[in-house]
Formats: structure tokens, sequence, C-alpha cells
């Protein structure tokens, strides 16, 4: 008898414990999932407004520092071009009394660590920039990450594209940029992504 | 009275004696990869602080009822929850700081001190006491990353949170910012600590060893093994 009463308290252990990781897994992930459903449109809105003030940045617009501003700047000025399938294809900027008056184009490509998005601008001409501006990128803090740097992002203004790389704080020309110390891979990386992806986009556009 | 003495104590064994990181040389992964730029290492601290504070409070609510054999799921479980809500708060308050920390918040799930505190202290202590336990092991760690994070990210790239104060003389020590540099301030710190502030207890410990010298044969092995296990 005590045996099978010691099974049956082994069993019911058993049960309990099963019994207690559920019940503790699907209060947790409800409370979670509450949470998340609570705070989802607040998260949309912050990502969407960072990709909207970074193609206003890219554009060599002055970017307002209030949200609700931006984002009356961005639906003032900025028409997105989709094709047939409802696809982004680039950004027009268009001047205040309405005429394209430049591009942004999205650009992507591989990193050192993964993959580094950015917004491009370029002028009417299809050669010249605007300016640049990263909206993700995985790359090593403190050297890599660099690339978000004020002073790395401004140098693109005016740059015609083939672009090639100059040492950190060396002069740098009309088709050339300043690399980062230390952040050799990273900083080849975005001179390929932009050579070959702004190529890209100069046909795309002149197909429209 | 006794109750007060027994939060204090706990509150400074977190930050002195049994400091995480240079006493029990946990949480050395990110002690190493977030160190290199100093606003990171600020956040990824306050990060670490709420998560080991809260599950420590939640394992200790929770620990008469935590069956033995799954009390590390459940532990993981409760970590894993807090974190996903620091990185919810982030990214919905604190966009531009969870868009610089990356993957960084969710990494605070595998930092051994938050399940190394649950496990050793949250199990068999009271809510109050193991949150104290909790926030003092996240303070502890937290001053030591911050003291590594000045010198590295000063050394590395000549700048604090992002100023530059050192001027166009200075070249940037790129050792600094990578894992070695790292690893180099950690030793230094440990060595500093343990040399300067640590002496008086090993000591202590030394001069009460004293009357077993009599045998020095039976002692050396066991402070040998002694010594093994802390590392």
């Amino acid at each position: 008898m005590s045996a099978k009463q010691a099974k049956q308290s082994k069993l019911g252990q058993s049960l309990f414990t099963i019994f207690f990781m559920l019940a503790v897994t699907v209060v947790f992930i409800s409370a979670l999932s509450l949470i998340h459903v609570l705070t989802r449109e607040r998260i949309q809105l912050n990502e969407g407004l960072v990709l909207k003030t970074a193609v206003l940045y890219a554009a060599g617009l002055a970017v307002p520092t209030d949200a609700l501003e931006a984002d009356r700047l961005y639906d003032r000025r900025v028409r997105e071009v989709r094709d047939p399938q409802g696809v982004l294809r680039f950004y027009e900027i268009l001047s205040p009394d309405g005429e394209a008056a430049s591009y942004v184009v999205p650009v992507l490509g591989a990193g050192l660590w993964g993959e580094i998005e950015s917004v491009v601008g370029i002028e009417l001409d299809l050669g010249t920039l605007t300016g640049i501006e990263f909206v993700k990128q995985n790359e090593t803090p403190g050297l890599g990450a660099r690339i978000t740097e004020s002073w790395f992002k401004e140098q693109f203004r005016g740059k015609r594209f083939p672009l090639s790389v100059v040492p950190e704080r060396e002069e740098a020309g009309g088709q050339e940029f300043q690399a980062i110390t230390g952040a050799t891979n990273t900083v080849n990386a975005v001179q390929d992504i932009l050579n070959v992806r702004l190529a890209e986009a100069e046909r795309v556009i002149r197909e429209r | 009275m006794k109750s007060s003495y027994k939060y204090r104590q706990a509150f400074a064994s977190g930050i002195g004696v049994n400091n995480p990181v240079f006493v029990q040389i946990l949480g050395i992964c990110s002690t190493l990869a977030v160190t290199n730029v100093l606003k990171n290492t600020v956040v990824m601290c306050a990060g670490l602080v709420f998560v080991t504070g809260l599950s420590n409070l939640t394992v200790s609510v929770l620990r008469q009822y935590i069956p033995g054999r799954v009390r590390m799921m459940v532990e993981t479980l409760i970590i894993a929850a807090w974190v996903i809500l620091v990185d919810i708060a982030l990214r919905a308050y604190l966009p531009d700081i969870s868009r610089q920390l990356g993957p960084y918040v969710g990494l605070i799930i595998t930092n051994c001190i938050v399940m190394g505190r649950a496990e050793a202290f949250a199990l068999s202590n009271p809510p109050g006491l193991s949150l104290v336990d909790g926030l003092a092991s996240g303070i502890g760690y937290s001053y030591v990353l911050l003291a590594i994070a000045f010198a590295r990210e000063l050394l590395g790239s000549g700048s604090i949170w992002g100023f530059r104060v050192l001027g166009d003389w200075w070249v940037n020590w790129n050792l600094m910012v990578m894992a070695p540099g790292g690893f180099f301030m950690l030793a230094l710190f440990i060595w500093v600590v343990k040399g300067s502030f640590l002496k008086e207890k090993q000591e202590a410990a030394t001069g009460a060893g004293k009357p077993a010298q009599t045998a020095p044969a039976q002692t050396a092995p066991a402070a040998a093994g002694a010594q093994g296990g802390k590392s």
C-alpha cells in the first residue's frame, strides 16, 4: 500500500511540476503580450518616424526636432514612388512649389556584421549626393558604428559617385570620402554598397 | 535592528567583498562587449540593475512554490520576461537609445549575474532582502563597467560621452575599442582592487589560518583547493 501511495504522490509531484511550469509560462507570456499590444502602435510610429527623418536628412532639408512637425514636413515635401506591385522604389523630394527637386533612394547591402540600411539623396543630375543617413546597422561600436557620426555623414554632401576612400582626417576630393581608422571592412562595405546601388538607382529613376 | 543590519550587509556585499565582477568574475562577457562606449554602458547598467532587482524579487516571491527540478527553467522565464519588458520600454519611449544598443538589451538574459543571484540568493531568502541583493549586485556590476568604459572610451576614441576631450594631438588606441582592450582594462581593474582594497580581507583569512601552519603539508593543498574554487 505504502509503495503504491509513494508512487501516486510521485506522479502527483510530476503533474504538479508540469502544471506549474505551464501556468507560469502562460501568465508571463500573457502579461508580455498585453504590454506588447499596448505599445505596438507607439513603437511602429517611432520606427516609421526614424525612416521619415532619415529621408529628410538625406535630402539636405533641416529636420525639425519635434516629431509631429517632422511628420508634416515629410508629407509636404516627399512623394513615395512605388512600382505597380506597390513596392517602394525611391522618394521624390519636392521643392516648396511642388516640383521635383531631388531624389532619395534606399540603399541596402552587407556590412561587416549585418546588413547596413541607409537612404541616400541624389540631385536631379543623378550623380551628385545631397546626403546620407544610416537607418540600421550592426557594426562594431566605437569602430564601424562611427559611420553614424555626424562628420562621417556630412562629408558626403555634394560628392559625386563612383566614390573612393582616403584615410581619416586627410583632404578628400570631389569623388572621395574619408575612411574611419580601424574600421576598414565597414568603410569598404559602405563604399561598395554606395557605388553598386547608386548605379542601379540611377537606372531605375531614368527608366521611369 | 537586526533586519536592517541584514539589509545593509546584503547591499554592501554586492558592492564590495562579494562584487559580481571582480570577486565572483561573473558577467564578464558583457563587461568586455559594451564597455567601449560610455553611453551604451550606462543604459546596459541601468537595464541590468532593473532586471537583477526585479527578477530576484519575483523568484523570491515564488520560491516556495517552484518545484526543484524545474527551478532553472522558471528562473530563465522570469528573467527573460523582465528583459523583454525593458526592451519594449526602450523601443517605445527611448527609441534612439534602443537603436544604438541594438542586440545588447536582449543579451541581458544571458548575463550570468542575473541567473547567479536568483539561484544563489533569491531561492533561499525573503523578497525584500532579495530585491536589495539584486540591486546591489547590479550596482556593483555597474560601477566596475562604468570605470572601465570611461578609460576605454577616453583612450580608444579620445572622447567622453561622445564629446571629444583630448585634442587632435591624441592618437586613438584602437586596441582599447576592440575586445582585447576590454580584457586588459578588466585585468588591470581586478589587479588594482584586489591588490589594494581587498588586501585586508586576505590578511584576515591568512591570520585565521595561522594555527594550522604547524601542519603545512595539509594546509597547502587545502589553500590551493580554496583558490581553485574561487576562480
